[in-house]
């Protein structure tokens, strides 16, 4: 988010995801696409059988990289390196897109003058991939007319995460493949609402819309809207309030929809400040993990029981409809917040959903020209669209990037900030199973599901788990510098030796009690891709 | 005696309030949000059924429920089990070929020794009326599979549409009784119905968009002569969603577990399952007999167009296409037919048949033509329909030209 705001002015994929399956070189890094973005993953397999040709970049050997041309399966939290060495071979062999640098782009000389101080062997060393499969993948990027990059998780849960992402849109500026179709660069974000989330200000900073807070013009517009006098002052991100509560003076938490006990690295440190609390207060569909902390649990509505708009990863804002009345006594998050506003002295007054997306637009330009009867049989809007005859932007920069001209910010190789050492000598990454969602709240009360898969399963190298004397299947207890699990072991050609990876979907296998909470500085999303730590047989 | 009758499309409200009297009604009903559903209708009044598109699900859940309880249990002092009764007599109506052809095969599956008396009990309570269809769906090839566009039995009743009314033929003694018994609703058949039928019928066959080779796959994989890459192709294109066999309305497998309700009691339940899962084959123990990188869709294809076709001689496919819009990786049944048929030189993109022969019997220009086609798809309107509302050929030249193309239309 924060390193596409910093290079070209705005957060979201600059794409549809339609646009995906006519491309002519994807780059995928980062992104266990088949799995996480289903979607996606099927745009992209589609690209490739009608011609497309696939990179990966992925330290393990997931089902999109079998369909690639070359996977790069490199070090984790090494990407920056990854990503200058494709731009070093692209600037030595000339093959930049000079006109677009010129005409759209400033600070290229920052770059330039970066890279030329790197070299392509040193680079491809740290990433540990071979340097002629690098040179390959920047001469295929570099070479196509329409290239897009995809990029997940597994760029941004790293202590560098702004920078490698800078980088991303470094890679795509220096080569033209921005501001068309088919071309460009596309996070991919979980959830069918994160980017919705983000929209409406669900962010310390902003107001929905991405409208700072600390601009006087437009605090006084949400003023005037909401009749109540506003702070000026940002917010604190997810870690500040579930790590250091305390120390900012954090007395009492409202948790909707989310399951921080599990989720949140260093997890033990989320308990002991949920347990400090004077008040804390879950809302949510079973009573999760976290929710067993609070002093009071609203039983809440789930998405079949509710009507409201959500905002997908491709910025296309859809109306969902309810579609079976609220089972036992759960209302919707809205009406919560409602009922709990009038409580507080702050009557809200809405006959529907429709009316709140009536305020959105009134208050939020880029979704200026959103309303219900407008998302009525339709596949959505996709913003800015900014009046009611706007049709929605497919793809972002269109002639001129949104904050002008793109800006180069060039990075150096940041090592994670958890390092291996003997006593901890494997890397631990993690990640998601296509057949749960987040901290299975949801998907492992399905008898289905939790079938399907039933426990979490730690990926070793088959040659590790030799090393070790131990066999696939075998319960292990791995332990971090922060705290342990027990996990039993799946022997897979998936991860490289030396390398580990989980998903936390499972609170029986607690691996955030493991997790490193360092963060990147800007984003503050926490290293969730890299955890140092040692395996042992359980006796 | 099977009978034919003509009932006016005005009337059918009627006759469906006297039939479903003391019956549950299921017909397609478009809801507020513009789906297409088969759907119980509670009021007559307030929900017609829709009988101009495809539903989007089959009827197979009316008859095979997602989830169904079979039976309460509770242990206060001494076990007690309570089945539950599934029992409750239905019409099904509007139903497509397609998914009559369905129930006939989970009738199979299902009737056959040892039967399933959840089953049985609302099977033998259900009345089939189906709809033939006079156009195919883009993505349809019950022509492939020999179960449409218009069946020749399974139905109780299967309607025509003719434009103001309905051509209503009984498939067997309960559609007879059911004609006899509301004798008001319907009229005699006159020659003119019973021509313009056959037209539609003909027309209807050479209307499917896509040709999927069916029987030619399953002679490759009679003979083994498929690719083995195949199977490994299909698998990395499969998330193991289930999908298909969720939407497959002749996908009858199904797991069994309980639903704990209290500490002393709760149910069993009997829900959908899908061979695509890797825990459908899963062993207690971790292993899994089915390798899931290369057997999981080779079991699932050669059960739906190979076993069914040597034990049944018909495949387990019924063409309905729902599988195609349901995939995220194009692991449907048309692209398998397509894939296995590939390379014997088979078109495997479907050409319009019925314009082709009538450009070919000089019957219409292709100036004409283009009109036609576009109206079609203003209108929605089967192509035969619009030739002869434009006056550009009667029902019988059409007819005379199609059976003039017979080979083309298989």
């Amino acid at each position: 988010m924060a390193g596409l705001a910093t290079t070209f002015g705005s957060g979201a994929m600059t794409n549809s995801i339609e646009e995906i399956a006519g491309a002519e070189v994807i780059l995928v890094i980062g992104s266990n696409t088949t799995e996480a973005h289903p979607q996606v993953a099927r745009r992209i397999i589609s690209a490739v059988e009608s011609g497309a040709r696939l990179i990966v970049a992925d330290p393990r050997r997931t089902s999109i990289s079998e369909f690639a041309e070359i996977h790069l399966q490199l070090r984790p939290g090494t990407d920056i390196a990854l990503l200058n060495a494709m731009m070093r071979v692209i600037l030595s062999e000339g093959l930049i897109d000079d006109a677009f640098i010129e005409m759209r782009t400033e600070n290229f000389n920052a770059l330039r003058d970066s890279l030329y101080e790197q070299e392509v062997e040193e680079l491809c060393a740290v990433t540990g991939v071979p340097s002629e499969l690098v040179r390959r993948a920047a001469r295929l990027y570099a070479g196509a007319q329409k290239g897009v990059v995809c990029y997940c998780l597994g760029i941004t849960q790293h202590v560098c995460g702004t920078a490698n992402v800078e980088s991303i849109a470094n890679l795509a500026m220096i080569t033209g493949h921005v501001e068309q179709s088919f071309t460009g660069v596309n996070p991919l974000r979980g959830q069918n609402n994160v980017q919705g989330a983000c929209d409406m200000g669900a962010l310390p900073a902003v107001f929905p819309g991405y409208q700072s807070v600390a601009d006087d013009r437009i605090r006084q517009k949400f003023e005037r809207a909401w009749g109540r006098e506003l702070p000026g002052e940002p917010g604190l991100t997810l870690m500040e309030m579930t790590h250091h509560g305390r120390d900012n003076g954090i007395r009492a938490m409202f948790i909707m929809g989310e399951n921080p006990v599990i989720s949140d690295p260093d997890a033990s440190v989320v308990e002991k400040t949920l347990s400090g609390l004077d008040l804390l207060v879950v809302s949510d569909i079973f009573l999760t993990e976290t929710a067993r902390f609070a002093d009071v649990v609203f039983p809440a509505a789930s998405f079949a029981e509710k009507c409201g708009t959500v905002t997908n990863s491709e910025r296309r804002v859809q109306l969902m409809h309810q579609a079976i009345e609220p089972v036992g006594e759960c209302r919707s998050d809205a009406e919560i917040i409602i009922a709990i506003s009038r409580l507080l002295g702050y009557p809200m007054d809405y006959e529907n959903t429709a009316e709140v997306m009536e305020e959105i637009a009134l208050l939020t330009p880029i979704y200026g020209g959103i309303y219900h009867d407008r998302l009525y049989n339709s596949w959505g809007l996709q913003w800015p669209c900014t009046s009611r005859d706007h049709a929605g932007t497919p793809y972002l920069h269109k002639y001129s990037f949104a904050r002008g001209r793109g800006r180069f910010v060039p990075a150096e190789h940041t090592p994670p900030q958890e390092q291996t050492d003997s006593e901890f000598p494997f890397i631990l990454m993690t990640g998601r199973v296509y057949h749960h969602y987040h901290t299975g709240a949801m998907t492992r009360a399905s008898a289905m599901l939790s079938r399907e898969v039933p426990e979490a399963l730690l990926e070793i190298n088959p040659a590790d788990c030799k090393a070790l004397d131990l066999r696939s299947g075998q319960l292990v207890r791995v332990r971090s510098r922060r705290g342990e699990m027990q996990v039993r072991l799946r022997a897979t050609e998936r991860v490289s030796q030396g390398m580990l990876y989980v998903p936390f979907h499972f609170a029986e296998v607690p691996v955030n009690r493991l997790t490193n909470p360092a963060a990147d500085p800007v984003a503050k999303c926490p290293e969730y891709k890299v955890c140092a730590v040692s395996i042992e047989k359980v006796i | 005696m099977l009978e034919k009758q003509i009932i006016k499309k005005d009337h059918v409200t009627a006759f469906l309030r006297k039939l479903a009297k003391g019956s549950r009604l299921v017909a397609p009903v478009r809801n507020a949000h513009g789906d297409l559903l088969y759907q119980e209708i509670e009021s007559l009044d307030a929900q017609e059924p829709d009988l101009y598109g495809q539903a989007q699900e089959s009827a197979k859940s009316f008859l095979f429920p997602q989830e169904d309880r079979l039976f309460s249990y509770s242990a206060d002092g001494g076990y007690r089990f309570e089945p539950s009764d599934p029992g409750m007599p239905t019409v099904l109506f509007g139903l497509r070929s397609c998914d009559i052809s369905a129930i006939l095969y989970m009738d199979v599956i299902f009737l056959r020794s040892p039967r399933d008396e959840y089953y049985l009990k609302r099977r033998s309570e259900t009345i089939l009326i189906g709809i033939g269809c006079n156009e195919p769906w883009d993505n349809c090839f019950c022509n492939a599979t020999g179960t449409g566009p218009f069946l020749e039995f399974g139905f109780d009743l299967q309607l025509t549409d003719l434009g103001d009314r309905f051509y209503v033929e009984s498939g067997r003694a309960r559609g007879d009784a059911i004609l006899n018994q509301w004798p008001q609703f319907f009229q005699p058949v006159t020659e003119e119905d019973t021509k313009l039928r056959y037209q539609l019928a003909l027309e209807a066959k050479a209307g499917f968009r896509r040709q999927v080779h069916v029987e030619t796959a399953f002679n490759r994989l009679k003979e083994g002569s498929v690719d083995p890459a195949i199977w490994e192709r299909l698998a990395r294109r499969c998330d193991g969603c289930g999908g298909c066999a969720y939407i497959c309305p002749t996908c009858t497998c199904f797991t069994i577990y309980d639903r704990i309700e209290t500490e002393n009691s709760g149910y069993r339940i009997r829900a959908w399952d899908s061979c695509t899962h890797e825990g459908f084959t899963r062993m207690a123990g971790g292993h899994n007999p089915v390798d899931p990188a290369r057997d999981i869709l080779k079991r699932r294809f050669l059960h739906k167009l190979y076993y069914d076709y040597m034990q049944f001689k018909r495949p387990g496919c019924v063409g309905c296409g729902r599988c195609i819009g349901i995939c995220f990786g194009g692991v449907d049944m048309a692209s398998f037919v397509d894939m296995v048929c590939s390379d014997r030189g088979v078109e495997p993109v479907a050409r319009d048949v019925l314009a082709d022969l009538l450009i070919e019997a000089g019957l219409v220009s292709q100036s004409d033509l283009q009109e036609a086609m576009r109206r079609r798809a203003e209108t929605g309107r089967p192509l035969g329909a619009v030739i002869r509302e434009m006056g550009l050929a009667t029902g019988d030249e059409i007819a005379q030209c199609l059976l003039k193309g017979m080979e083309k239309i298989r």
